[in-house]
């Protein structure tokens, strides 16, 4: 359970950087503003690919611990967790040799998503639903 | 004729050694900075310009004149950005410039010191800005630190989470005019 979960947290993860890297760019062309000193390609791809091997671990956790309802909580959970987590770039403090912090949520707040977008996309793909007998 | 021509030559001398008294006008350069901080926020304004015109010699013929635009501010946050420039922090809608203009600039130890009214948010204060003057390759650089009140200025409702006393640093390097 763990290794398909896993896989699909990695595959996901990395769909989820490269999606938000395809993101990133488009934003920096059409704001005229680059974040990349602080959000760079590495950073977007490390941290989406986190994103999925800790849901990862959270699916086969809860999987293991709720038994059928365990889908239903994380299903919640990763999308609670990923609005929840919008906070931070709102909170965050940019160096101050950056212009334009205002627009820097604009182009974080959607990556938030891809890692959960990614996941729910995929997850048929790697786990399927079990029909109860 | 005769007895004006002396006089006049006097004069002349008089008036060219003035010349050579006045003190150097300096033009800022690029890579200032000016900063605050406290406990809580922090940032810089992005923004100066002015009149500085300085002879380490003589300071008592320096001025200072120097203009900051209070919307320049950048805190790193653009919500903290926002707020700082609404009424109830600097309103740079109504007051869009931060004035220092100096009235007395004296030697102090190893450095000089410089007083003059400070204008924020519409309330002008006396200062006083220790600073130093580094002569460069390229010119010069001014730099001094500071502490200013914000309630002094009504900048911001007293207490709360932002300190009262707000550091000011300041380097600016000039070059001459």
């Amino acid at each position: 359970m763990f290794k398909k979960a896993l896989i699909l947290g990695i595959v996901s993860g990395l769909l989820a950087g490269i999606a938000g890297l395809i993101y990133a760019h488009l934003y920096y062309s059409i704001n005229a503003a680059d974040f990349s000193k602080v959000a760079s390609s590495i950073r977007i791809i490390a941290s989406s690919l986190a994103g999925g091997v800790l849901a990862a671990i959270g699916f086969t956790i809860l999987n293991k611990w709720l038994k059928s309802n365990g889908e239903i909580v994380f299903n919640l959970l990763f999308s609670i967790i990923s609005f929840a987590s919008l906070l931070m770039p709102i909170a965050y403090k940019l160096p101050t040799s950056l212009e334009t912090p205002e627009l820097f949520p604009g182009m974080v707040i959607p990556m938030h998503f891809f890692p959960a977008l990614a996941w729910f996309t995929l997850k048929p793909l790697f786990i399927r639903h079990q029909p109860v007998a | 004729m005769k007895k004006y021509f002396y006089p006049a030559i006097a004069a002349l001398i008089l008036a060219g050694s003035a010349f050579t008294f006045a003190a150097t006008n300096w033009q800022i350069a690029d890579g200032y900075s000016i900063g605050f901080s406290s406990n809580d926020a922090g940032g810089v304004f992005k923004t100066f310009k002015g009149a500085i015109v300085f002879d380490e010699q003589n300071p008592a013929a320096s001025k200072f004149d120097v203009t900051i635009d209070a919307a320049s501010i950048n805190t790193g946050n653009g919500l903290q950005n926002k707020h700082a420039k609404s009424d109830e922090w600097f309103d740079v809608a109504k007051y869009p410039q931060i004035r220092y203009t100096s009235s007395k600039i004296v030697k102090a130890g190893s450095g000089y010191q410089v007083t003059g009214d400070l204008e924020i948010h519409g309330v002008k204060k006396p200062v006083t800005i220790p600073f130093t003057f580094q002569k460069t390759a390229k010119g010069a650089t001014f730099t001094g630190s500071f502490t200013v009140n914000r309630s002094d200025f009504h900048v911001g409702k007293p207490g709360g989470d932002v300190a009262e006393q707000i550091k000011i640093d300041v380097s600016v390097p000039v070059t001459k005019q």
